[in-house]
């Protein structure tokens, strides 16, 4: 005595607003009236800024400000007269470019990563690019345009290195560039004895490249800082701890600017006169100390955020404390506070532009003192800032973006 | 002579002595002189309502807990502040949690081989073999390049038995370790324990699953408000309850 069959089609199929275009218009966009009426409003707003917005960008707005800038605002006043004395030095910044993009070539090899090549190829191919800037050959020479579209090659470069060469693991491609990064400020600053190597003083740093390294110098040291004070704020030894602490409320309760201005008033008084004073390395050193004090508050968050049971089962297997903390704890800590150290990161890319009140000419500087050293630009300072916001806005979402990237691969939020 | 021998052989017996153990959390006395031993290959389950004091007793005895008073001594070695005789302990101890506390950036794999390379300078391949072995021990042998959060409860909990085993611990500490499982996996996690205990591996249960207790204990300890209140063997205590606090308690239970 079989049951009747229960009335239920099979493979039934799904309402109409819960499915394609028009499910999810209406569910997104068109749920109930007030919703319509603001969806109506927001696309009327877009609509027409994107108008105005456009039209000022191709029609209205005069971009030869940018055009007369030049490779002012990527090197400030580097390869000038003044900064270098008869040379010719506009290939040391140059050589290196090439050898950053030598650097995210092996960075691409290392993983077969496709952002890595997506990086790695959009940095050699907008330098490439500016080969071909329509400048005549007398403002932008022959040998400056080889050297540019030698970062093409230089990313395949890189990437057989570390495909193919013993240079392939994650730290020696690391150790690479750190090596990359103190090889670079000594192309740039010079040494003295060496003819083709002439010192150029960080005075005549500037531009793109000034805040470039200062954000990388900052951003490669505030980490490890960082967690340095994070561990030693949360360590039993009352006096490391106290240290660390009294470290991190000063520097995170002080205006950067106000630490700006002591590195450069206070800080040679503590020195002798006849040292050789430098204000670039000075500041530096103050930004890094300033983003480190916040660092450390970010992973000390990850920390705290911590089940106690995660360093419980590592002890309770045996292994000492600094283990636990590097194997266990920190990997968690910090994967769980990455949006807030990119975040962090991206406040001290843009905190870079700051060096300009104690004299340094960084990317926004430059522009700035060229607009009023030069009045018949006056009307072009909207162009300018633009632009300028453009640069910026595009390294720092690159940051997120790849902070996104990185907490997929980690997994964070799933496992 | 030969009684002295017999003393000395007795006392290298008992893997574990707990001699009047005091522990106090501020003003609250947890522990209030617990004495107890435990022979090699025996299996104790230690019983009592929350707050009695059962998972304080055998966290002090890797040292997760401070004792305050008293001694405790594991595997011969005293347990002072001394951190090289707190970690010597650690090594032979095993210890399974109510919560797992598999560490979710880290496969299974990794999870159980971490330790034996880390602190017993495994080579990776060596300790890899000696995973399989237990995951496959603990019945889920396929699912070691998966992440904790990718399993059940029920697995999660076995791959935790796994990792504690991988050091090869003399002495195994469980403390609630299917509490916070839905009844299904408490079955799959039970028999790994069931298992363990036929090997004849020395284990210190703390647990509320009566069955267990009764068909696998070779003695029930049951404590209440920090002391001892009774220890017998399972028939005995099931059965026959001494103390008025344990009669109480299994009227509950049962």
């Amino acid at each position: 005595m079989a049951s009747p069959p229960v009335s239920q089609p099979e493979g039934m199929l799904p309402p109409r607003s819960e499915v394609g275009v028009t499910g999810w218009l209406h569910a997104n966009l068109f749920s109930n009236w007030f919703n319509s009426v603001l969806t109506l409003v927001s696309a009327a707003l877009l609509v027409t800024g994107l108008w105005f917005g456009l039209k000022w960008i191709f029609l209205a707005a005069d971009w030869t400000v940018i055009s007369e800038l030049g490779g002012r605002f990527l090197l400030g006043r580097y390869n000038t007269e003044a900064a270098c004395e008869g040379q010719n030095c506009f290939w040391r910044p140059q050589a290196a470019l090439i050898m950053v993009s030598v650097l995210l070539g092996a960075a691409w090899g290392l993983r077969g990563n496709r952002v890595a090549r997506a990086v790695a190829w959009l940095v050699a191919g907008v330098s490439a690019a500016f080969a071909f800037l329509p400048y005549n050959l007398a403002t932008m020479g022959l040998d400056v345009r080889i050297l540019l579209l030698l970062n093409l090659p230089a990313v395949p470069l890189g990437w057989a290195l570390a495909k193919y060469t013993p240079l392939g693991t994650g730290t020696r491609v690391t150790i690479l560039g750190v090596a990359i990064f103190f090889i670079t400020l000594i192309l740039l600053r010079g040494l003295p004895g060496l003819p083709f190597l002439q010192p150029v003083s960080v005075v005549y740093w500037g531009g793109l490249s000034l805040n470039l390294i200062l954000a990388v110098g900052g951003i490669t040291l505030s980490l490890p800082i960082g967690i340095a004070l994070a561990l030693g704020r949360r360590s039993n030894l009352p006096v490391v701890k106290v240290l660390c602490v009294f470290f991190i409320e000063v520097f995170r309760g002080v205006p950067l600017i106000t630490l700006l201005f002591m590195s450069q008033t206070l800080v040679p008084l503590a020195f002798p006169e006849d040292m050789p004073q430098n204000s670039l390395f000075r500041a530096a050193v103050v930004i890094t100390l300033f983003s480190s004090a916040y660092m450390a508050e970010n992973i000390r968050g990850g920390l705290q955020a911590l089940h106690p049971g995660q360093a419980e089962a590592a002890r309770a297997l045996g292994l000492p404390g600094w283990q636990t903390t590097m194997l266990i704890s920190l990997p968690q800590a910090i994967r769980n506070v990455i949006p807030a150290i990119v975040g962090q990161f991206i406040g001290l890319f843009k905190d870079t532009s700051l060096v300009y009140i104690i004299g340094m000419l960084d990317v926004v500087a430059i522009g700035r003192s060229f607009i009023q050293s030069n009045p018949e630009y006056l009307p072009s300072a909207r162009e300018l800032f633009v632009f300028l916001a453009a640069v910026f806005w595009i390294f720092t979402y690159g940051m997120s973006y790849i902070s996104g990237k990185v907490e997929d691969y980690m997994g964070v939020g799933r496992r | 002579m030969a009684v002295e021998e017999t003393t000395t052989g007795q006392e290298i017996e008992d893997i574990i002595i707990c001699r009047d153990v005091h522990k106090w959390y501020g003003s609250f006395h947890a522990l209030k002189g617990v004495s107890t031993t435990v022979k090699p290959g025996e299996v104790v389950v230690i019983l009592g309502p929350s707050g009695s004091g059962k998972s304080t007793l055998i966290r002090t005895i890797n040292h997760l807990e401070q004792h305050q008073r008293g001694d405790i001594i594991v595997d011969g070695i005293e347990l002072s502040g001394d951190i090289r005789n707190i970690d010597a302990i650690r090594r032979e101890v095993g210890m399974v949690f109510q919560s797992f506390n598999l560490f979710p950036h880290l496969t299974v794999m990794q999870n159980i081989t971490l330790a034996p390379t880390k602190v017993r300078h495994w080579s990776k391949s060596q300790a890899e073999e000696v995973a399989n072995e237990l995951l496959t021990r603990v019945g889920i042998p396929e699912q070691a390049s998966k992440f904790p959060a990718e399993l059940s409860g029920g697995q999660q909990q076995r791959v935790a038995i796994a990792r504690a085993l991988a050091m090869q611990p003399k002495v195994m500490l469980f403390d609630e370790p299917t509490s916070a499982l839905d009844p299904e996996m408490i079955k799959e996690v039970l028999d790994v324990m069931r298992e363990l205990a036929s090997t004849g591996m020395t284990m210190l249960t703390v647990t509320h699953e009566i069955g267990f207790a009764r068909e696998v204990a070779d003695r029930v300890i049951m404590m209440d408000e920090g002391n001892i209140v009774e220890e017998a063997e399972p028939n005995e205590f099931f059965t026959n309850p001494r103390n008025e606090r344990a009669q109480m308690f299994l009227s509950q239970i049962l």
